[in-house]
């Protein structure tokens, strides 16, 4: 399973990736990520649409490659989740996690 | 796969006929419409209709966003404790008036703020945001490490900063950064321009010529002087400088796609997806950025006096929610010969054509 968070926009503009593998993690800690990732629910989170989003407000999309097809969801600041908040969060403190700018 | 649904309405009433019963109900209705437009999370996400509300009811935004206009109160700063969007704006630390804290983020945030305040009130006699002395309201600390800064709609929120792309509490330590987001809140409530392609990348622009000229004034920068860097130093070292150069567009970071010319625009569509910035609004204000830096250096001396007052003037009051780069610069070249002479609008004039805006 890996999970792949890009985010834009924002005050600075730039292009943030940061993944997560669970192949990368030891096995409790991959089931505790399977848990954050099963409390996101990612399938049932609607993306709100219409809105206009906050000036600088960054703009995400949260990529889930798992058993059967990819998830791809997409959030703003104002809009992301309180569920989705807390795993990116969680990927945010792994060590684990890979990080890029994209240029 | 990705989804897309509509938001679901339930229960909440239309916000333009809150609106309406706020200003034209009778008191029981106005008190009511006040409370549901104050506390309506959809309205806080509406800014084209509070915008609208505010311009064409007059409908005061401290009273829709529940924020009091107190004259003796002009800022308060809230501390978010490192909590998310639900628990805006958090705790208050710090009120008008009161004397410094431990907390060096809040104090930043109420110096920037006071500066950014004092800014608009001394140069264009504009008292606040609203033009009538709404409370600025800024909460720190907002969520985890949080790598952005940005307006909500109501107030202003400031993230730590993660030490990966931001430098831990370098959001709150830039005066620009400070007035560039309260300057979203002044172009939410004057011009209304819509953040997405060029209207968003105008939006984007004010707020950086107006991030970039309080700092000038509170240096008391001359426009040779200024270095015309937006959030220089915020940003981890060895990612870049700045956030944007608005002399030098496309030269603040390596990888920075800001152009300086419309020969180099980048046609970005805004369909959600984090890589194309609701179309280019942080890349394309490049353009603006250019020309406004360009007509600063050409009159020379204190770039608010003349500049900064023709721009101030037509994000005030020329521009609408759609205007386009050629809309905007044809207007700063009309005010430019309204307010001062020729030479003035000579300068404004060559500078867009600089940008390839102008012919």
């Amino acid at each position: 399973m890996k999970l792949t968070i890009r985010r834009g926009g924002g005050l600075a503009g730039m292009v943030a990736q940061t993944e997560l593998d669970d192949r990368s993690l030891p096995k409790t800690d991959a089931e505790a990520f399977a848990g954050e990732v099963a409390r996101a629910n990612l399938h049932e989170q609607p993306e709100p649409a219409a809105a206009r989003p906050w000036p600088d407000a960054q703009l995400y999309e949260i990529l889930l490659e798992a058993a059967g097809p990819p998830i791809s969801v997409h959030y703003t600041d104002e809009t992301l989740p309180e569920s989705v908040r807390l795993l990116v969060a969680w990927v945010d403190g792994r060590p684990e996690r890979v990080e890029s700018i994209e240029q | 796969m990705s989804r897309n649904h509509r938001r679901a309405q339930c229960g909440i009433a239309p916000p333009d006929l809150l609106g309406r019963l706020a200003v034209e109900g009778d008191a029981q209705q106005r008190e009511a419409a006040v409370r549901a437009l104050a506390t309506s999370a959809a309205i806080r996400s509406q800014r084209a209709v509070m915008g609208r509300l505010n311009r064409q009811l007059n409908l005061n935004l401290g009273q829709m966003i529940g924020f009091t206009v107190n004259p003796d109160r002009r800022l308060t700063i809230y501390d978010n404790q490192t909590n998310g969007r639900t628990f805006l704006p958090g705790v208050r630390v710090r009120d008008w008036g009161q004397p410094p804290v431990q907390d060096e983020a809040v104090n930043q945030a109420y110096d920037g703020s006071s500066a950014t305040y004092e800014f608009y009130r001394d140069v264009f006699a504009r008292n606040s945001l609203d033009g009538a002395g709404l409370e600025l309201v800024s909460s720190v600390h907002y969520g985890i490490a949080f790598d952005n800064a940005f307006w909500d709609g109501a107030q202003m929120v400031y993230g730590d900063g993660s030490g990966r792309i931001f430098q831990v509490g370098g959001l709150t330590r830039s005066l620009d950064v400070i007035a560039h987001e309260l300057t979203h809140g002044i172009t939410e409530l004057t011009a209304g321009l819509v953040y997405s392609k060029q209207s968003g990348a105008l939006n984007e622009s004010f707020s950086d010529v107006f991030g970039s000229l309080v700092k000038q004034y509170s240096l008391k920068q001359s426009a040779a002087d200024a270095d015309w860097l937006i959030g220089e130093g915020i940003l981890v070292p060895g990612l870049g400088k700045a956030l944007r150069s608005m002399i030098n567009p496309g030269t603040a970071y390596p990888g920075d796609r800001q152009p300086g010319h419309m020969d180099d625009y980048v046609d970005l569509p805004d369909n959600n997806d984090p890589r194309n910035d609701n179309g280019g609004v942080h890349i394309n204000s490049g353009i603006p950025n250019h020309a406004f830096a360009l007509a600063a250096n050409a009159l020379g001396g204190f770039a608010w006096e003349k500049v900064g007052k023709i721009w101030y003037t037509v994000l005030t009051t020329r521009l609408r929610p759609n205007s386009q780069f050629d809309e905007a610069a044809q207007a700063t070249v009309d005010v430019a010969g309204t307010l001062f002479s020729a030479t003035e609008q000579d300068a404004v004039h060559n500078a867009w054509k600089e940008v390839g805006v102008l012919s």
